[in-house]
């Protein structure tokens, strides 16, 4: 065995451990399906030849490409669906963060018995319900 | 007719400077004929505290709220736009500045005055006022308003200026999805492309101290509202 795929197959293995570790028994499913992957890898790393012939079943030259591309495909896909949630998270939480403040906005130095026109806490209260 | 005049007022960690351009504008309340400002803290440490604010006027409000969280200047405007928004009384005019003491008071009456005269929007130009605009952010300025038309059509001169005033029909339009810093470029895509608003400039100055320039955007951040924009463009709501 090379030195490569000896460093490859320590890495996948520490991968493993580490999230195993780290997990302490939640998402087992998860994890079940991250070494499924990862014992699949390790074949292809340690018999290169299978995923070569794989590769030509489908008319792709290398072992490697056969891998690459369709991991580069949902690597991508998968950077774009994070973005798309994390924006969609930080408007969640905007629009949380601006409820409160609306609810909470007040008239500085108002009197007790606030008047009835477009500066009043009772009219900031009303508009608690709009959102954006 | 409404009578008095909302500012649109976000702060972020600069209280002195909050009460500075209070206290400025509650000077010139009477002119106006009353002033109410919706003050926006963004997440201040520690936070806006309404004592060291101006007292209340029969001319001279402040409705102050707070972002338990900092989510941006354009988010903290836009939190300002649905309080004034939702006030019952319209106001005759919804005017946006900012809180470090760069903008003038006094020039709120002028853009106040755009909009009696039939604006729907008036944005501040700072190259026809008596500002001190330094030479690094001229050259940012003069790139920025190219950059601008060519997104919005909108031929403006001045580029990312946060003085600006709107009637309210106009700012009902102007929803503001950007959080950062970009939401100045996404205004003026709202405003270009609401139907039949009538837009000017007015000349305003711009003071820039060595505290403002510290605080303010830096050339850097044109990446960032590029950025913002783009990702906001393929992933939000943001036109």
């Amino acid at each position: 065995m090379s030195i490569a795929k000896a460093l490859l197959l320590l890495l996948v293995a520490g991968l493993v451990a580490f999230d195993f570790i780290t997990l302490r028994g939640k998402n087992r499913r998860g994890l079940l399906l991250e070494v499924a992957v990862f014992v699949a890898g390790a074949v292809f790393i340690v018999f290169p030849e299978r995923a070569t012939a794989l590769a030509h079943v489908v008319g792709i030259g290398r072992g490697v490409d056969f891998l690459l591309y369709p991991t580069v495909i949902w690597l991508v896909r998968e950077s774009l669906s994070s973005r798309r949630q994390r924006i969609e998270s930080a408007e969640q939480l905007t629009q949380l963060v601006r409820a409160v403040a609306i609810l909470q906005a007040r008239e500085v130095g108002a009197p007790p018995h606030p008047q009835s026109d477009g500066a009043s806490p009772q009219v900031v209260e009303s508009s608690a319900s709009v959102t954006a | 007719m409404a009578s008095r005049v909302a500012i649109l007022v976000p702060v972020r960690d600069d209280a002195s400077g909050l009460a500075r351009t209070l206290e400025a504008v509650r000077a010139r309340a009477p002119e106006l004929g009353g002033v109410t400002v919706f003050v926006v803290d963004d997440g201040s440490e520690p936070p806006v505290d309404p004592a060291c604010l101006p007292e209340r006027t029969s001319d001279f409000r402040v409705v102050l709220a707070r972002h338990t969280v900092n989510l941006g200047q354009g988010a903290a405007l836009e939190t300002a736009r649905q309080l004034a928004l939702s006030a019952p009384v319209p106001f005759r005019a919804y005017v946006t500045m900012d809180a470090d003491g760069q903008h003038r008071a006094s020039d709120v009456r002028a853009l106040v005055a755009a909009i009696e005269q039939g604006a729907d929007v008036a944005f501040g130009n700072r190259f026809m006022g008596d500002s001190n605009v330094p030479p690094g952010r001229r050259v940012l300025l003069f790139c920025a308003r190219w950059f601008e038309r060519a997104l919005t059509g909108l031929r403006l001169a001045d580029a990312h200026n946060g003085f600006r005033a709107f009637r309210r029909g106009a700012l009902e339009r102007v929803v503001i999805r950007q959080n950062r810093m970009a939401h100045a470029t996404e205004i003026k895509l709202r405003v270009s492309r609401a139907p039949a608003l009538r837009v000017v400039e007015v000349p305003v100055s711009v003071r820039y101290s060595r505290e403002t320039l510290a605080k303010g955007q830096r050339s850097t951040g044109a990446a960032a509202v590029a950025s913002d924009l783009l990702l906001h463009y393929l992933f939000g709501d943001s036109p």
